[in-house]
Parts: C-alpha cells; sequence; structure tokens
C-alpha cells in the first residue's frame, strides 16, 4: 500500500527558511508576477543570485558546485521562492533534473563541464522529450541521432520545449539504432547546445499569447560524440528516473497559489461565511498536499526512488491547481474593477490547461498509479 | 508519537480477530458487542487516552484510526475520551451532543450509566447520569441514542477542546475505513472478471482506482498531520483541516468504490457498505466539511494575506 510517511522538516531547512525569506524581501522589485507558476517567469540575473546564494544542485556534490545538503532543505527553498512569485524558470529544470541526471549518467568530463554552471545560475536547461507524433507515447520519438565519423548527426522535431529560445541547452531523447521488437531500446540522451549546433528553434505562441514553448528542429545537426549522456541505447532508463524527479515538488500544487493569497486579500478579516468557506477548503487541500510532498522529499532523502507516490503528488496536487480559480470565482466577483485577484484569476486560469499536460499527463500519472496499485 | 508500535499491532490483531460480518450485523440491528468490548477492556484499550495511561494522546488516536479499518462496533473513540474526562473506567460511559437538558447522538447509552455532553460552541461539557433512552442509529446502523438525564453537572475537561477531539476522532476512524474500502476495491477488481478478464485489467477501472488511493493517502496524511499537531497551538486549525480534507474524501472514495463493486457491492450481503456508509455517516459527525472549512478559512482571514504563506508552512 502507499505510504506517506508523517515527516517534521528538520530545523536545518526551517533554518534556511529564515535566510530565504530575508534574500526574497531584498529582491522584492523582481516578484510582482501575477501567478505562481514555476514554468512563467524567466529571469536569467535573479536565477544568477538564487546561484550565488547556493541554492540551485543543493543536494549535488560540492565537487561539482553543489551544496551537500538534504533534500528537505531543497524543499524549503523551492517552496519559499514559488510561494513568493519568484521568478525561477530560468534554471528551474537544470536544478530539477537535467543536472540530476548528469550527475548520475554523464562521465565525468561532462559533470565538470555542465554542473558548475548550472549551480551558478548560468545556464540553463530546457527538455526534449516530446515530439509532434510523440507525447505520452514517449518511446515513439523518431527523431534520430545516427553515429558518423565527426559525431552525432541529429535528425527530427523536439516540440514544447519551454523556454529552449531563451535556455542554452537541451537534453533530447533520440533513437540511435533502428526501431526493433523492444521499443525501449535503442533511445539515447544528447546534450543539445541550442545556441550554437544549428538546431532551428520556433517559439508558439500559448493561449495566453505568451511565447514560452518552442517546436526545435534538426536537420542533419552535427554535434560532437562527447554529447551522449550515458550509454547509448539506456535513454529509456534514463528518461524514466528524470521523470521521477519532475513529479513530485512543491510546484506541482503551487501554480495556483496566487489566486488563493489575493482571495484572502480581496475578502479582508471579515469573510462572508461562503467566503471562509472556500478559503478553508483550499487551505485544507493545500496543507495536504504540502505535507504529502514533504512525505516524498523524505523518500528521496532515504535513497528511496518514490516515483509512484510522486505521480500520485502531481495528480492531486495539478487536480487542485485547477480546483483552485474554479473555487475562487465562486466566492469573488470577478466584475469587480481590475484588482491583483482578477490578475492572478485571469493568468492562472489561461495557464490551467498545462498543469495536468505537463510532466506527464494525468493521463499517464493514474497509469502509473494503477500500476503501483498492482493493477497493470 | 509513541515509538512503540505495539499498540497497533495489538489493536490491529484483536480487531480484525473480531470484527467479522456477523458481529457487525449483529451491532447494526441493535445487539451490543458485549463480548468484544470486554476484550477490549482487558487489553487496555478503554484506558488508552486516560491521563497517566503512559501513552501520547496521539496513541490514541492511531488505534481509533484502525478501529475504523475495522468499522469496531464499540464507541472506541468516545469510551477513550469519556473515560479521559470522567478519569473512571467503572462504568461504561459514552459521549454525546448537549442539547438543553438532553443529550442527542450518544452511543449505546442503553448500556451506560454516565454520558458527557460536548458542544461545538467550546470547552464546557457537561456528565449526565442516564435516564430514560430514545434508541437511534446513524446511517451507518450506529448506535444514536436520545438520552434525558436523571442528574446533570458540567465537566471541567482540562485543556482539552472535547468536540475538536470528537473532531479528530471521527477524521482519522474515517481515514481508516476509507483505506479498508480501498483494499476491498483492489481486492474485488482483482478477483471479478468480465469480457474474459478481471475488471482491474480495463483502464477505467486503473484510473478510477488510482483516484480513489491518491484521496485515500491524503486522508490518511491529513489524519496523521492533525494527530502530530495534538497539543500545540495549531491543534484546532490542523483539526479543522484535515475534518473537511477527510470529508470530501470520503465521498469521492465511497462513491468509485460503489462504482468498481458494482450490484454486488450494493448488497446488504457483502462488507463494502460497513465501512462506505460509516465514511458518509461519520463526515458528517462533530462538524462536516464546511462547519471546519468556515472555521479554518475565518482564521486564516484572520491571519491576512501577507502571513498567510507563514501559516500554511509553519509545520512540516
Amino acid at each position: 500500500m502507499l505510504q506517506f510517511d508523517q515527516v517534521e522538516l528538520p530545523a536545518a531547512a526551517e533554518a534556511l527558511r529564515a535566510q530565504v525569506r530575508e534574500f526574497l524581501r531584498e529582491q522584492a522589485a523582481q516578484l510582482p508576477r501575477p501567478n505562481s507558476d514555476f514554468g512563467s517567469g524567466h529571469d536569467p540575473e535573479f536565477s544568477a543570485r538564487v546561484g550565488a546564494k547556493g541554492w540551485i544542485g543543493m543536494t549535488w556534490p560540492k565537487e561539482y558546485g553543489g551544496g551537500e545538503r538534504s533534500f528537505f532543505e531543497r524543499y524549503v527553498v523551492t517552496e519559499e521562492l514559488l510561494a513568493a512569485g519568484a521568478p525561477v524558470g530560468a534554471h528551474w529544470i537544470a536544478d530539477r533534473q537535467s543536472g540530476a541526471l548528469i550527475l548520475r549518467y554523464g562521465t565525468e568530463a561532462q559533470k565538470q563541464q555542465y554542473v558548475p554552471p548550472i549551480t551558478r545560475g548560468e545556464s540553463f536547461f530546457s527538455i526534449g522529450m516530446s515530439e509532434p507524433n510523440s507525447g505520452s507515447d514517449l518511446a515513439s520519438v523518431r527523431t534520430t541521432a545516427q553515429r558518423t565519423a565527426d559525431g552525432w548527426l541529429v535528425n527530427g522535431t523536439k516540440l514544447w520545449s519551454t523556454d529552449a529560445h531563451r535556455n542554452h541547452h537541451m537534453i533530447a531523447l533520440v533513437r540511435t539504432e533502428p526501431l526493433g521488437d523492444n521499443r525501449h531500446a535503442g533511445l539515447s540522451q544528447l546534450v543539445i547546445d541550442l545556441r550554437n549546433d544549428g538546431a532551428e528553434i520556433r517559439p508558439i505562441k500559448n493561449i495566453s499569447g505568451h511565447e514560452d514553448f518552442n517546436e526545435v528542429v534538426f536537420a542533419d545537426v552535427l554535434i560532437p560524440e562527447d554529447r551522449v549522456v550515458g550509454e547509448p541505447g539506456n535513454g529509456w532508463q534514463q528518461v524514466t528516473s528524470e521523470l521521477a524527479y519532475e513529479r513530485s515538488g512543491p510546484e506541482r500544487f503551487l501554480s495556483a497559489y496566487r489566486v488563493f493569497v489575493e482571495l484572502v486579500r480581496l475578502v479582508g478579516d471579515t469573510p462572508a461565511p461562503h467566503e471562509a468557506d472556500a478559503i478553508g477548503r483550499i487551505a485544507s487541500h493545500l496543507m495536504t498536499l504540502r505535507r504529502m510532498s514533504i512525505s516524498v522529499a523524505g523518500m528521496l532523502e532515504e535513497g528511496k526512488s518514490p516515483e509512484v507516490e510522486a505521480a500520485l503528488v502531481k495528480e492531486l496536487g495539478n487536480n487542485f491547481e485547477k480546483l483552485v480559480p474554479e473555487i475562487a470565482r465562486m466566492a469573488a466577483p470577478l466584475a469587480a474593477e481590475s484588482t491583483d485577484f482578477r490578475r492572478a484569476f485571469t493568468d492562472t486560469l489561461l495557464g490551467s490547461p498545462a498543469f495536468t499536460i505537463r510532466g506527464g499527463t494525468r493521463e499517464i500519472l493514474r497509469g502509473v498509479i494503477a500500476r503501483g496499485l498492482g493493477l497493470r | 508519537m509513541s515509538t512503540d508500535t505495539l499498540h497497533i499491532d495489538t489493536a490491529s490483531r484483536i480487531f480484525g480477530d473480531h470484527c467479522d460480518k456477523a458481529l457487525l450485523d449483529a451491532a447494526e440491528a441493535g445487539e451490543f458487542p458485549q463480548a468484544l468490548c470486554q476484550v477490549l477492556a482487558d487489553n487496555g484499550f478503554l484506558q488508552l487516552a486516560m491521563h497517566d495511561s503512559g501513552f501520547a494522546l496521539a496513541d490514541a488516536f492511531a488505534v481509533i484510526r484502525i478501529a475504523g479499518r475495522h468499522a469496531l462496533p464499540v464507541p472506541l473513540a468516545e469510551i477513550m475520551l469519556a473515560n479521559r474526562w470522567l478519569n473512571q473506567t467503572d462504568a461504561l460511559a459514552t459521549v454525546g451532543l448537549a442539547a438543553g437538558e438532553k443529550i442527542t447522538a450518544a452511543p449505546w447509552a442503553t448500556q451506560a450509566k454516565l454520558v458527557v455532553g460536548v458542544s461545538e460552541l467550546g470547552a464546557d461539557a457537561i456528565v449526565v447520569r442516564v435516564g430514560d433512552v430514545e434508541q437511534g442509529a446513524n446511517l451507518a446502523g450506529e448506535s444514536r441514542d436520545q438520552v434525558a438525564a436523571t442528574a446533570s453537572e458540567p465537566l471541567a475537561c482540562g485543556s482539552d477542546e472535547p468536540y475538536e477531539l470528537l473532531a479528530l476522532a471521527r477524521t482519522v476512524q474515517t481515514a481508516g475505513a476509507l483505506e479498508r474500502v480501498l483494499e476491498l476495491s483492489l481486492d474485488y477488481a482483482g478477483e471479478r472478471e468480465q469480457f474474459g478478464r478481471p475488471i482491474s485489467k480495463f483502464q477505467a477501472i486503473q484510473h478510477n482506482l488510482a483516484v480513489l488511493a491518491a484521496e485515500v493517502a491524503a486522508a490518511v496524511r491529513a489524519g496523521d498531520a492533525a494527530a502530530a499537531a495534538l497539543g500545540t497551538p495549531r491543534q484546532r486549525v490542523e483539526i479543522a483541516a484535515a475534518k473537511a480534507r477527510v470529508g470530501e474524501a470520503a465521498g469521492v472514495v465511497a462513491e468509485i468504490a460503489h462504482q468498481v463493486h458494482g450490484a454486488m457491492g450494493f448488497t446488504h450481503e457483502h462488507r463494502l457498505h460497513h465501512f462506505t456508509r460509516r465514511a458518509w455517516a461519520w463526515r458528517d459527525e462533530f462538524g462536516n466539511d464546511v462547519f471546519w472549512r468556515r472555521e479554518l478559512g475565518a482564521h486564516i482571514a484572520s491571519v491576512g494575506a501577507d502571513a498567510v504563506w507563514d501559516f500554511i508552512a509553519t509545520r512540516g
């Protein structure tokens, strides 16, 4: 049975919380965003300041610029940055998964080349998984990398790569051997230099009118031999472990947090019963989800691989993120003049379809949970 | 919480050995499970919440959750807490709601000499000597009697907030019942075959069970967090959050479980309903979701938007 233990954050993590809040007070001018979505604020200068504090790559070895701190400390920094609406998007993917992937599977030279700049908040990564015909069915990717005397020759198209037009690198899942009977075999992960390798990057406008995600086209793009991460052909196993990092953090239930805060502000200190009900309902979910996410941080700290538990927190958390604006709109009149609440609501609602798609759709997550329950 | 989990293991074994369907049916038909009650007394469970029991109060609530898992037909939470407040175990005592001259919704008042009456309004409780009893039941068939008092006096409960503790009891009982509902649903989906294969192999069923499991996990975590906050300044708000969250989970879980079980789970012969009906009943006892959400929401509003994150992130 799935179990989420009662875990209290250790004193070291709570001590760090005060430091993060002090930092955020100093950075107040950078924080007036209308939402708390991890993916929507890309600010390299802010990321460099976070890196200078030692808050990127916190759990990684010091040898590569990491902090050798606990997953609890990383959890605290993450939730404080998100709750404050800090623009963490630039370093987010590198910190959460790309750096961890390189440290786990990369060569010594790759670790030395890529990881320290990530921890300084100077090197930003995008995800290269989805393609025009490969979304949830990730093993069906068709982008190929052919080994030549000069390196890997890459052909194909990656899609929905957030901030590929702003970031430095992408870790692309590509097919390095022809498709055989085992569709999970023959896949590899390559580091793409988005600025210098010659990939063509086209931003795609989303329903908010923003251009955050991209189509990245590879037409005979030649990249050096030493850009493959891990063993060629081992890409499926690697990408699966990468997804576990992607699914359990507080960014999976805090995307709509700003709506909650502005609802509390709008309602004031003497709420009508239906307003108190809305605030209490949101809080009851939020407090529980946060505890579950901390339980998962505890599993990571113990060296476990809580893939199923992480999927479960993401499933609950994403549904909650979508529920928040629905609860809030019933409690607060939107027709009023433009307010911070209205801005937060609008921005969050327009971003909300992505909540249950990115990082694994609701349907994929429910499949992961079902597998964990022994049903498949 | 005590690191010694012997009381949990003992409770699981004893409750599991005794709570079969026949006993549950008999209790719901009005027959007090005297023998089981004696076993609980002999094993010290009725004294577990007393101040000198040697156990933390959270340990008692951990046992109450186990009672929920087994739909224990003895009102263990009420007896434990009544004994705590009366500082006695000589006579069987339970707890109901104080309502003027009467006490309502008291389980098994026919068996009790003393009944404690609590109120949602705060710490004021009364203890009454049981006079005439009008028997009743909740929608799970659990005894909920109305009691006329032959004598009544105020009861000091120390630093306890009786209504809060009973709300927490229902919260963890419900979490326990929902855990059992998940187990039953997984078992049934694996056994029941349609179209030539177990229904657990159908994606639609798998997804419903995934949603069910996620709600159960949330309910258990919420209940544990509230129990861990006992005796801290956060006790009331944590219980409020947990009772509301578990109440919301109860509806989702019971609905899906019955859908997975089909007509079989709708029969009285199947044991599923002993757990789903209790979850449905318990979410409305000692404050329903909205009661506690308003309580929590009003508190957060008084904290204010600029301090709300500090409120949320104060405890792990």
